[in-house]
């Protein structure tokens, strides 16, 4: 055995705090090391170019690479000994920055640290044995999930490409949070003017297939071969034969039902159709409010349609769809007006959120883009923007910034003196963030060419006084308290993950940071992907983002499934567990645990029963090695002797 | 305080699942979230693949502490491997200090990929804890 | 019970299974040894008296034809837990159970005449024991030389069979006593556990008897004790290496242990090797409600999970 062990500096990242020259050193000693040396990028070409030609000088046949973490090159260097004629297997990384010189102080115990670790990885390189993929088919068909603007970007992408596409949205109609608004910044673009069609090209696509009100309720298999459970939730009406002509929706008699397209600013009714450009344009009973499911009669929806669409009846149904991989892109929530009651939030009708305000101002809302405030339908004079309304604010639970309420903000300030000429609004800001393009001119134009007066600071009381609300803060740049009587206060409530967005992560294993939003697999290098192969991210359910933002990520996430899905067979990881069937008693206790239903029982020629690992469905977890008594099933690569071997080597036996 | 002195280092062995807490880990260390020294990690893909008897073998033959952390609950790359791992960590948990081993020496615990600061909270409480129940000595015979 | 009824049964049973395994005289008058019974003729040789120690259960995962199988309320637990983990085909046994007041152990009845050759030995109904040996005659009552697995019996009748010789009995053992002994001990300060781990165990010669004798090791020739792949133990003869074993046996049992006692019984140099196997099954108890042995439907612990672990708390540091 020959092992060559290649220790990096990485510039000063670890040589500044690790004596790597120390660490050769004391690694050249151990037995079956032939060759350590020091390289200041070892991930560099000419980094690569040596390990390559030691492995030739030296005749190495096991490679020891220490640097960062193997999450980040690991694949690098396997692919780098793979090219000089190694198997890849036969490479371990030693982490020895972001977990020794990055994070410890004293640079003797980092260099003693860093030689054990080093050791361990010798240890374990030394019981690597050589591995080889299989390959297998995959179904070139892809699952969106969510149709807001970034689901939508994808789908229509993907489907251009010539994949097929099944799009699942959890609400009526396509269009997502960009549907809702008004205009965009900073072109002041009618926002459903340019998404609509978009809508209107995913409803017609020949290759894209369209759930709509529908959810994920199961998803079983892996990067190829998934097999995902629809929900196709209840709508009480049959879409095969609804027309959209709304004339259900002109004579229910039940006008109160909650309006989740216009988040409740005024009511709508229990059957509906929620925006007249939704897609599909198809009705849907809400039984919350349907006087035929709270009083158990009424009928006047049934009566009047003409294509007797109507099914009181109807039950969820649950379908099943094969696709090989999965983008998600299922969006973001707000914060409730609730969370925050010092603003008077749900307590005072005059006291609406930013998505509200959109909706005021929107020709197809509710007001029918008047701007009337919601206690006495009058046009407000006086309107005030507070901006980071929850966000930035460790005490909601929320210390990060929402990305573009600051933007939306000097757009719906600028709106708003389009619409009333005579207004004032006032924006209470803690920083104003206009970094993208064009953005920081726009809130220039807000407050130069509008006249819309900026505040440094935050607020800390809104309160009624007569018909005009109190906005109570403090202006930090003149260090005085300043009141402004509002007759309208919009807030910039914080962005937030799906409420569902854990139990979707859940099903799809992908990991959720505290706050909900999805885990991308690096953050800088790998920003769609996530750590489950074939599973990609789009869209502010990795964290709040603006239209660019999202529509950008739906295409980046669609050209990474074409890419994946370029290949008509994807190689398998050979890091799965193997059956010594020599060994094995036949007890199939891995097949009780296998979370995978990977292992079966195989009934060898002798009668002989021993487990049989499906290697593509093997996912390569290993409780089947931790489960099995006698060591007859190995997970390769994290086998019981090569985790020992590191045992061994720091706690010396 | 460890670290400080690296001859006072004692032998800690850290267990960490390759989805969540070793990319945890990774976090605290891109963040420079400074940490003591006496820990060593050991990468498995899930703490599932933990088998308890490795945190003994571990403190038989010379570690004076073992930590063992996965994914949350419900957030398992494998889906149910940590659910597993509970079980049988908890078993040797229990079973530690009827053996006569002080069970604070082990400790098992939950870190996601993006608990950095989770991570090196957890690094210092078990390090300090380790360093205040001193040295392990399981006495040999040759 | 009597022995007439319990051979009826046996050669009934013969006429439907391969094989009956019962007990008959062993070397000397206080060891049984197993009987495999293939014809009618053999029924004779059976005997049934608290020397009838063995779990003979353990015979029956290897054993792939059909078999009858004398059992006692504590070896009827085997099956059961067999029957959890799918080892046996519940069809292919007949199970002849018979309510057991205690057996004795070997090694307390031999402390108790003072390690006098025993000559013979004899019964009454009263739970007395007659025993001859080469210095004389001595009476002594069952329960002084029962193995502590007696003491607490809550099983005496078997919880699983076909047929039953003679009538059930119900335990008048507190169920809470079943782990007193472990509770107890558990008191003792971690040096002083430590030190009695280290102690006994450094008197073990590695032979290996408790292993072979255990129904629930099933490993057999594929032991990870005496193996390189993997690796988990050397031959050393080291106290830790001991102790490994030791510790690979409670873990490798951990929800499985019926608590025959075998492993205990069969220990030449009396180390209690049942009591960490037991002091897991204590916790099983706690933590999952969970006796191995006693349910068919029950699924061992170590192989399934709730989502929600209601006795599991996270722990804090320290």
């Amino acid at each position: 055995m020959r092992v060559g062990v290649f220790i990096c500096h990485c510039g000063n990242n670890i040589a500044g705090t690790v004596d790597v020259k120390a660490v050769a050193d004391e690694i050249r000693k151990i037995p079956g090391v032939a060759h350590a040396t020091t390289y200041m990028y070892t991930c560099s070409e000419p980094g690569q170019d040596e390990i390559k030609q030691a492995i030739k000088q030296y005749n190495l046949n096991r490679i020891v690479v220490a640097a960062c973490s193997p999450r980040m090159h690991e694949l690098t260097f396997r692919r780098t000994i793979e090219k000089a004629g190694l198997n890849k297997y036969y490479f371990e990384m030693a982490n020895i920055r972001e977990h020794i010189s990055w994070v410890g102080e004293n640079k003797e115990a980092n260099t003693k640290k860093a030689i054990d670790v080093i050791t361990m990885a010798v240890a374990k390189v030394m019981q690597d044995k050589p591995l080889f993929s299989s390959s297998f088919k995959i179904n070139k068909r892809v699952l969106v999930i969510g149709g807001g603007v970034a689901g939508m970007q994808a789908a229509l992408d993907c489907g251009d490409g010539g994949l097929e596409v099944v799009l699942v949205e959890k609400s009526p109609s396509v269009g997502g949070m960009m549907s809702r608004l008004d205009k965009t910044f900073p072109t002041i673009d009618c926002s459903i003017c340019i998404l609509g069609p978009k809508m209107v090209d995913v409803a017609q696509h020949d290759k894209i297939k369209l759930y709509a009100y529908s959810e994920i309720e199961d998803i079983k298999g892996y990067v190829g071969n998934y097999q995902i459970k629809i929900r196709k939730k209840a709508t009480y009406v049959d879409w095969t034969k609804c027309t959209g002509c709304g004339a259900c929706m002109e004579k229910c008699p039940s006008r109160n039902a909650y309006d989740y397209f216009n988040f409740g600013v005024a009511p709508t009714k229990a059957i509906n159709i929620p925006f007249p450009q939704a897609i599909p344009k198809k009705a849907k009973i809400d039984p919350n409010y349907c006087r035929q499911f709270t009083k158990g009669k009424c009928g006047v929806c049934a009566k009047i349609c003409p294509t007797k669409a109507i099914n009181y009846e109807m039950q969820d149904e649950i379908v099943t769809e094969e696709v090989g991989a999965i983008i998600v892109a299922s969006g973001y929530s707000l914060l409730d007006l609730e969370r925050l009651p010092e603003y008077g939030g749900g307590r005072y009708p005059d006291v609406i959120s930013g998505i509200q305000y959109e909706r005021l101002l929107n020709a197809s809302g509710p007001t029918a883009g008047h701007i009337l405030r919601p206690s006495d339908n009058t046009e407000p004079k006086t309107v005030v923007f507070v901006a980071c309304a929850g966000s930035r604010d460790k005490s909601i639970g929320v210390p990060y910034c929402s990305n573009f309420c600051c933007m939306y903000i000097a757009k719906q300030a600028i709106l708003t003196k389009d619409h009333i000429p005579d207004s004032q609004s006032y924006v209470f800001y803690m920083d104003i963030r206009s970094p993208g393009k064009g953005y920081d001119e726009f809130t220039r134009r807000a407050q130069e060419d509008y006249g819309v007066k900026y505040i440094r600071g935050r607020v800390s009381r809104i309160y009624p006084k007569g018909k005009k609300m109190v906005v109570r803060g403090a202006d930090t740049l003149l260090g005085t308290q300043v009141e402004v009587e509002a007759d309208l206060v919009v807030l910039g409530t914080a962005v937030l993950s799906n409420p569902d967005a854990a139990r979707l992560a859940e099903k799809l294993h992908i990991s959720y940071d505290t706050f909900g939003f999805y885990v991308e697999s690096h953050p800088k290098l790998r920003p769609v992907e996530t750590n489950t192969s074939g599973v990609f991210l789009a869209g502010a359910c990795q964290g709040p983002k603006d239209i660019p933002a999202s529509v950008g990520q739906g295409s980046a996430a669609a050209s990474k499934v074409l890419a994946l899905f370029s290949k008509d067979m994807l190689e398998s990881d050979p890091a799965v567990a193997k059956v010594n069937i020599n060994k094995c008693v036949g007890c199939l206790k891995c097949v009780r645990t296998c979370p995978f239903q990977a292992i079966k029982e195989n009934q060898l020629r002798d009668g002989r029963i021993v487990a049989d690992v499906i290697e593509t469905v093997c996912a390569g977890c290993g409780v089947c090695t931790s489960t099995c008594p006698c060591g007859a099933i190995q997970l390769q690569h994290f086998t019981d002797n090569q985790i020992l071997a590191e045992v061994n080597a720091l706690c010396q036996g | 305080m460890s670290g400080v002195d690296p001859k006072q280092e004692l032998r800690i062995v850290g267990f960490l699942c390759n989805w969540c807490s070793y990319g945890g880990a990774d976090t605290a260390g891109v963040s420079r979230f400074k940490q003591p020294t006496d820990l060593r990690i050991i990468r498995v893909p899930c703490s599932g693949r933990v088998d308890p008897l490795f945190v003994v073998k571990a403190l038989l033959n010379g570690a004076d502490g073992v930590l063992v952390s996965g994914c949350h609950p419900r957030d398992c790359h494998y889906s149910d491997g940590n659910f597993y791992a509970r079980r049988r960590l908890e078993m040797l948990k229990r079973l530690l200090s009827f053996l006569g081993i002080d069970n604070r020496r082990f400790h098992y615990t939950w870190i996601s990929a993006s608990e950095g600061a989770r991570w090196q909270q957890t690094v210092r409480d078990f390090t300090e804890a380790i360093h205040r129940l001193g040295p392990l000595n399981i006495k040999r015979e040759a | 019970m009597s022995m007439e009824m319990l051979r009826d049964v046996v050669k009934n049973v013969l006429s439907e299974v391969d094989v009956v395994i019962g007990y008959t005289e062993g070397f000397d008058k206080v060891h049984a040894t197993p009987l495999f019974i293939n014809t009618p003729e053999q029924v004779d040789r059976l005997i049934w008296s608290p020397i009838c120690v063995h779990n003979l259960t353990t015979y029956l995962p290897s054993l792939k034809k059909k078999v009858g199988i004398i059992v006692k309320g504590c070896d009827s637990r085997t099956i059961v837990q067999y029957m959890q983990e799918g080892l046996i085909n519940r069809e292919n046994i007949k199970i002849i159970g018979i309510p057991c007041s205690g057996v004795i152990s070997v090694k307390k009845l031999t402390k108790a005449v003072d390690y006098a050759n025993i000559e013979d030995i004899s019964f009454e109904k009263d739970g007395k024991i007659n025993v001859t040996t080469d210095k004389g005659q001595k009476t002594l009552a069952l329960t002084d030389v029962q193995p502590d697995k007696c003491r607490t019996c809550q099983y005496p009748t078997p919880v699983i069979y076909d047929h039953l010789i003679g009538d059930p009995i119900s335990s008048d053992k507190p169920k809470e006593s079943v782990y007193e002994d472990i509770v107890e001990f558990d008191k003792m300060t971690l040096e002083e556990k430590l030190n009695y781990w280290l102690k006994e165990f450094d008197r073990c010669i590695r032979c290996y008897a408790c292993r072979n004798a255990c129904p629930m090791c099933i490993c057999q020739d594929s032991c990870i004790a005496e193996t390189r792949e993997p690796h988990w133990i050397s031959q050393r003869l080291t106290t830790q290496e001991k102790l490994m074993f030791h510790m690979i046996h409670a873990v490798h049992l951990a929800g499985r242990c019926v608590e025959c006692g075998e492993c205990e019984r069969v220990c030449p140099m009396g180390i209690p090797v049942n009591k960490l196997k037991r002091k897991i099954n204590m916790d099983m108890k706690d933590l999952f409600d969970y006796e191995p042995g006693v349910n068919p439907d029950d699924k061992p612990p170590m192989y399934t999970f709730n989502v929600d672990e209601l006795k599991i708390k996270e722990h804090k540091i320290g």
